[in-house]
């Protein structure tokens, strides 16, 4: 499909704005040349456009492919005019689509400039004094050549096609290795402190598609961490983001977002698409669903974590008889065991270091490099350079429980029955509309200090069990302060038989993040 | 009594306020040890939620101990 378009007679605007329309786009920008009467000091009358043609059209693409990579815009379309034209007539017009304004306008301005400075056309200018002359479109002002603080690329025309050589000289990797990067598959889960440097990597390599998962949006609390951000993306989905920092890296790369975390519904699916899937998130519900799901679909998944100032790394290769996470530690650990950043801190290099060590991890896996022969755990600690090496025994871990894939199907059958346990309102009066009935299991004090403002019964969690006969019948809401105990609750009821019982996720907290979401009588 | 050399991770290490230390004792097994341990420093963490590494090995807790020995107690961590 052609993007530009030369054309004997006036366009039709409406199409070409219509062929931009997109539900991902969020800003629109158009720039239109007319015809002006004058030029240089002399009165024109009109002008005649003259094209090569094939030329043309060819460069006209290239111009808005560029501009499209290099903005990590949604899509872009130019119009260029030959033939006679009248003063005030329209000459060009460009128009770009993008989720943000910024780039719209940007992209808009690139397609222009360049335009103006590369397409083959020329002006016969038509002076009123009767006399003619031809007017080279050259030596523009290129704007986009000026921008020293926002993506930083070549100065000079179009972006370099990525040069691998720096790699391909490395006797293991050649051109044959990478032609297998640009194969490749890999899905990244997480874009954050982890899977910054995950991805710039990958991206750098010419790893062929990448996958991002990340449903949170940026704060400005992550970049001190987390390289490939700016501070005005503070808001932005991180997701989006990446992908377009992956665009102006290297465009050759094709990326595909998930801005909503894997689950067990469609986790397997997922991974089943790629090659390789690199864990980079800070949360043990995804890490030990992203073990699963590699087992299950025989997926490798390298996985790290951080702690304040050291990390883990352990590859799980999902080969047969290899170990797993729950061959280390069988159980998801309860909320609150295991630190998190947010809890507990982060040296911002930290998560670099590992994340880059999750890289070439990747890289040696893609590229079928020599690797250690032993599943290992590795322990880094930098602030005093220890590290531990510690060889996995297979024999010791899901074995002695009818083996990884065992483990893992019987751990994803239980987390695919949790999967509707907890269901998400943005308020209550949602929920009570939608038929069911609250059930408020706070205790007496807690509900005393911050009243639900909606009408509930209030049976304490831990007594929730002995009500069940009550609640028979009923499509039951259980809500707590965060869920948890809603969650745990609503469980207990399940195993006796109460099946029409969900939790509120999130709790009370989710619903008080956003404002305005506890309607009436709310404190 | 023996001696052996403990080295700490991730919370462990926050609790303990070292990254490492020697340690004489008398325990039996690794389990008693890391009972010994904790109730020194408060450690939150119960033994179940950890692995435990002699000289380098994964280790089980029932392991008994030898003078010189290296031991490490890990936590799984979440930071990403």
């Amino acid at each position: 499909m052609s993007r530009f378009e030369l054309s004997g007679a006036p366009a039709d605007l409406d199409a070409l704005r219509e062929a931009l329309q997109h539900p991902g786009s969020g800003g629109f920008c158009t720039f239109e040349g007319w015809v002006r009467d004058s030029n240089e000091g002399r009165d024109v009358d009109g002008l005649d456009y003259e094209a090569y043609d094939d030329l043309a059209r060819a460069e006209g693409d290239l111009i808005i492919e560029e501009a499209i990579a290099r903005y990590g815009v949604t899509d872009a379309r130019c119009m260029h005019r030959t033939g006679s034209l009248q003063v005030g007539d329209l000459a060009v017009w460009v128009g770009v689509a993008a989720a943000h304004r910024d780039e719209a306008f940007r992209a808009c301005r690139y397609i222009i400039d360049e335009i103006k400075h590369r397409l083959p056309i020329w002006k016969k200018e038509h002076y009123l004094d009767g006399d003619t002359a031809w007017v080279a479109c050259t030596h523009v002002h290129r704007e986009h050549e000026h921008e020293h603080d926002h993506i930083h690329h070549d100065r000079t025309g179009p972006p370099l096609a990525p040069d691998y050589s720096r790699q391909t000289r490395l006797r293991e990797v050649g051109e044959a290795g990478q032609a297998r990067l640009a194969a490749a598959r890999v899905l990244v889960i997480g874009a954050g402190g982890l899977g910054c440097p995950v991805l710039s990597y990958l991206a750098g390599a010419g790893v062929g598609a990448l996958g991002v998962v990340d449903g949170d949006r940026l704060d400005a609390s992550n970049l001190h961490r987390q390289t490939i951000y700016d501070a005005r993306d503070v808001g932005e989905l991180k997701a989006e983001l990446a992908k377009r920092r992956i665009a102006a890296l290297n465009p050759t790369v094709a990326v595909q977002t998930w801005t909503e975390p894997l689950h067990a519904g469609n986790i397997a699916e997922v991974f089943a698409e790629f090659d390789l899937v690199v864990e980079c998130t800070d949360d043990m519900r995804s890490r030990y669903l992203s073990n699963d799901a590699a087992i299950l679909t025989g997926t490798p998944l390298i996985l790290a974590s951080v702690y304040q100032y050291e990390g883990q790394l352990q590859v799980v290769s999902a080969k047969p008889g290899a170990p797993c996470l729950r061959c280390l530690w069988p159980e998801e650990p309860a909320p609150g065991v295991a630190g998190s950043c947010v809890e507990s801190g982060v040296l911002g290099p930290v998560p670099g270091v590992l994340g880059a060590m999750q890289a070439a991890e990747a890289l040696k896996i893609l590229l079928d490099l020599p690797r250690q022969a032993d599943d290992l755990l590795l322990l880094y600690n930098l602030l005093d350079h220890t590290s531990q090496r510690l060889p996995i025994d297979a024999a010791a871990g899901c074995a002695s429980h009818g083996g990884c894939i065992e483990v893992a199907r019987r751990a994803m059958a239980s987390a695919q029955d949790r999967a509707d346990l907890s269901i998400r309102f943005e308020n209550l009066v949602d929920a009570l509309s939608a038929g069911f009935s609250l059930v408020d299991v706070r205790d007496p004090d807690e509900i005393a200090a911050d009243p639900l403002g909606a009408p509930a019964r209030q049976t304490p969690a831990s007594q929730v069990v002995d009500h069940a006969d009550e609640f028979a019948g009923e499509r039951l809401l259980l809500i707590c302060s965060s869920g948890r105990r809603s969650d745990h609750a609503a469980r207990l009821l399940r195993e006796k038989g109460t099946r029409n019982v969900h939790s509120l996720a999130g709790g009370l907290k989710a619903l008080r993040r956003a404002p305005n979401l506890i309607t009436q009588g709310s404190d | 009594m023996i001696t052996v050399s403990l080295q700490y991770f991730a919370q462990l290490r926050e609790q303990a306020g070292t990254s490492g230390e020697q340690w004489s004792t008398a325990a039996g097994s690794l389990r008693e040890l890391y009972a010994e341990v904790g109730a020194r420093h408060g450690f939150s963490l119960p033994a179940d939620a950890l692995k435990v590494a002699v000289n380098a090995r994964f280790s089980d807790w029932s392991r008994p101990l030898s003078d010189g020995d290296t031991v490490v107690f890990i936590p799984p961590v979440a930071g990403g």
